[in-house]
């Protein structure tokens, strides 16, 4: 059996329903992050396969499209940890379901 | 393409990303889940090899697997009294289970039924040097707008994450008590304890 595009496509949907349930489900708001990080790098796998298997004229842009999703995702993660740092310091917690000052 | 090489890297590092995302979900302990989010990254980083990307396995390595896992110990660190524990939100947990094998069955469909027509047997290579120039070339202006964007967001955690001084001090006396009154960190690494702890001693 050769391993070609589908594999990959496999592998990078069932990363990201595990990212995604990780995301939905945690309740700390750093486990939420870590479910946003699995979710993107499987949006990358998924890309540098179609640039490795995919037609050549996507073959760089592809690649080029994952370094500013990784770039993205850099200032997503200081920011989202940032702001995990202010909640805790005026709630005392940053688990998700208590902070619910917006709450009606 | 099809050797037995290949076929042992590509297994063992699905099983190795699969294996570390599976991980987060079960452990309790949320730097044992940061830790196996290191694990995942890396597999992702050689899954990126079997691709022949070899830039962006190493952009992998360097920005998720050095900076990003650092960046969330740090928080992790940084929020003492939050809870450690890493365990499901129950109240979210079954609807949350629904809506993932409906987006896991659709996505696993459209990968499998789809006809992604012939597939290209040369791998690009040179890539360093082929991205470096598009980004500089092509696409210059999302180039500096990401530029732009990263400077903004640093400069805003830091702002976002700086405390002022008065609100310091009464975070650090806050800290103190809790330290005193929990014990599982020794007192010599708080810097300025404010709250004389003779009482807390004996109990």
């Amino acid at each position: 059996m050769i391993i070609g595009l589908e594999h990959y496509l496999v592998l990078g949907a069932l990363l990201f329903c595990i990212g995604f349930f990780i995301a939905l489900s945690k309740k700390n708001a750093i486990g939420v992050l870590i479910g946003v990080e699995l979710m993107l790098n499987a949006v990358n796998l998924t890309l540098v396969a179609f640039s490795r298997f995919g037609s050549a004229e996507v073959a760089l842009s592809t690649q080029v499209f994952v370094v500013f999703i990784i770039a993205v995702a850099a200032a997503e993660v200081a920011v989202g940890l940032a702001l995990a740092l202010v909640v805790y310091r005026n709630r005392q917690t940053i688990s998700v379901d208590r902070t619910t000052l917006l709450k009606g | 393409m099809s050797d037995f090489g290949f076929h042992l890297a590509f297994w063992s590092l699905a099983a190795m990303t699969l294996g570390g995302a599976s991980m987060i979900m079960i452990s309790r302990n949320l730097i044992h889940a940061v830790i196996w989010l290191v694990l995942s990254m890396l597999g992702v980083a050689g899954l990126y090899l079997t691709l022949s990307a070899d830039f962006i396995a190493v952009v992998q390595v360097l920005i998720y697997v050095g900076a990003i896992s650092v960046l969330m110990l740090f928080a992790i660190m940084l929020t003492p009294r939050a809870e450690r524990d890493n365990s499901q939100n129950i109240k979210t947990g079954g609807p949350a289970a629904i809506v993932v094998m409906l987006v896991m069955i659709s996505t696993l469909w459209v990968a499998i039924d789809t006809d992604w027509g012939a597939v290209r047997e040369a791998a690009l290579t040179d890539q360093a040097r082929l991205i470096g120039e598009s980004l500089i070339k092509h696409y210059i202006l999302p180039f500096e707008i990401g530029a732009v964007l990263l400077t903004a967001a640093l400069v805003g955690a830091i702002a976002l994450a700086r405390q002022d001084d008065e609100d310091a001090a009464v975070h650090a006396s806050s800290l103190q008590a809790e330290l005193d009154g929990d014990g599982s960190v020794d007192p010599v690494d708080v810097i300025d304890p404010p709250i004389p702890s003779d009482g807390e001693a004996g109990s």
